[in-house]
């Protein structure tokens, strides 16, 4: 379970998170919307601990993110996509999945190139094994993002924009894969852009407004007329976005 | 053209065994360079104040004192304290220990160009400091760093030209036995100069090679 409680990020003068309050339980995946600079990578980013928080706690299964040690295990439970995947360039797809659970989780090198080679092929890739980044189209770099991320076996899988740098097309490659996983029963946290896709695989949507939490709503209660569409920033943000 | 070859011909084998100390002396400094300066670079890095600050010193102590002093002050000045190395060991570590200066300085740009969002992927899946640092931000650095590090590593053979006066007969000094010899310093540097840029050149086309070999599989965001 992540338990976000109270948590306030500032960037100097600017609050960029207020206040948050949000739990994510097993097997749950949760979609966070907001417009740009809502704050919404950010959360996700103090989760992980690439952000240190100004204020307030965040726990994964109980292990404080803002201690040593409890980031650490937090660390190790959870995985992460980025926006712009952030392979290691100098690395194959194969070296880019095993680095971590041969260095971190201490597997032989054997059996993580064997489970590498099986996530690959889950997502369709297993021809790629040996490629380098920059021979990959974005979709497929996503594609070993999301290997590279599954690979340290995780039990919450953050999720920060991992469309937003793609097309049409190869974002559909990618979002086929996360609805795969969520029906798989894998728990995500999911920061994204792509309403409709969230309204399929979500159990929960939760929106932020300028750092702050508005709604917090079963997906169904969330998009009804008298639910988070009633609420007016939420359905000027659907309208727009169906727009575009 | 004739007369040239006429008056060199008798000495050339002697200047080959320079041309080939040269080379010999160069290619022990530029490995001795590369690796100095992948390690201070590193430590230019660190988090400790105190071995950034030696670091810096190094580097800046020898980027700005004049080589022959440097040279001097290892050969001349050594033995004094009671330190005896050959000549020819002093001018190939004062080469590696100048070029290294110059390297560190090269390959610490390379470490401080690496992608962010590379290192907080390493950071976020639990890698260690030293693994994220050894496996992804040190490789990816050598290899953004290996093209300009060319124009440090040549200005080091031209460099060496100056270990001739250590009593060493590398290339230069040979030559300018040679010329006092023969009487014909005109003809000896001349043939000195094209040997000197034909070195630098070959040197540059190797760069050349090593950079794509290293670059030819990776996009690094930077200088590849």
């Amino acid at each position: 379970m992540i338990v976000i409680e109270n948590v306030e990020k500032r960037f100097g003068e600017t609050t960029v998170l207020k206040r948050i309050n949000l739990t994510i339980e097993p097997g749950e995946v949760v979609t966070i919307l907001g417009s740009s600079g809502s704050g919404k990578s950010t959360l996700i980013r103090c989760i992980n601990g690439l952000e240190a928080l100004s204020g307030g706690r965040i726990t994964v299964d109980g292990n404080d993110v803002s201690t040593k040690a409890g980031l650490a295990t937090a660390r190790r439970r959870s995985a992460t996509v980025f926006q712009l995947f952030n392979l290691y360039p100098h690395m194959t797809a194969l070296e880019n999945i095993t680095l971590a659970p041969i260095n971190v989780l201490k597997k032989p090198r054997a059996e993580a190139e064997a489970r590498a080679r099986e996530l690959l092929k889950l997502v369709g890739l297993a021809d790629l094994a040996t490629a380098y980044p920059q021979r990959l189209s974005g979709g497929q770099r996503q594609r070993v993002g999301i290997c590279r991320a599954l690979a340290m076996d995780p039990r919450y899988l953050l999720l920060d924009e991992v469309t937003s740098a793609l097309d049409p097309e190869m974002t559909g490659e990618v979002l086929d894969i996360l609805a795969e996983l969520a029906r798989g029963g894998t728990t995500m946290l999911f920061v994204t852009h792509e309403v409709e896709f969230a309204r399929r695989i979500s159990s929960r949507i939760v929106f932020l407004e300028q750092g702050e939490l508005i709604v917090d709503m079963p997906t169904e209660r969330f998009f009804a007329e008298d639910g988070g569409f009633a609420v007016p920033r939420i359905r000027q943000f659907l309208t727009k976005m169906k727009k575009d | 053209m004739n007369q040239l070859w006429v008056t060199l011909r008798p000495h050339l084998p002697f200047m080959l065994d320079g041309f080939l100390l040269t080379v010999f002396a160069c290619t022990l400094a530029i490995i001795g360079a590369v690796l100095i300066g992948a390690l201070m670079a590193s430590l230019r890095t660190s988090g400790n104040r105190i071995v950034r600050g030696v670091a810096f010193a190094y580097s800046d102590v020898f980027r700005n004192t004049p080589f022959i002093v440097q040279l001097f002050f290892f050969f001349y000045g050594l033995p004094e304290i009671g330190i005896y190395i050959g000549a020819f060991e002093t001018g190939v570590i004062a080469l590696s220990i100048i070029g290294g200066a110059f390297v560190s300085d090269v390959i610490r740009s390379g470490i401080l160009a690496v992608d962010q969002g590379v290192i907080e992927a390493a950071k976020v899946s639990g890698l260690s400091r030293w693994t994220i640092f050894t496996k992804i931000v040190l490789p990816i650095a050598l290899r953004t760093s290996v093209r300009p590090m060319g124009s440090v590593l040549i200005n080091m053979v031209l460099t060496s030209s100056i270990l001739s006066t250590i009593t060493i007969n590398e290339l230069t000094g040979t030559a300018k036995i040679v010329a006092s010899t023969t009487f014909k310093p005109f003809e000896v540097y001349l043939v000195l100069l094209v040997l000197y840029a034909s070195l630098t050149y070959a040197l540059s086309l190797l760069i050349n090679t090593v950079h794509r070999r290293l670059n030819r599989a990776m996009d690094t965001g930077g200088a590849a």
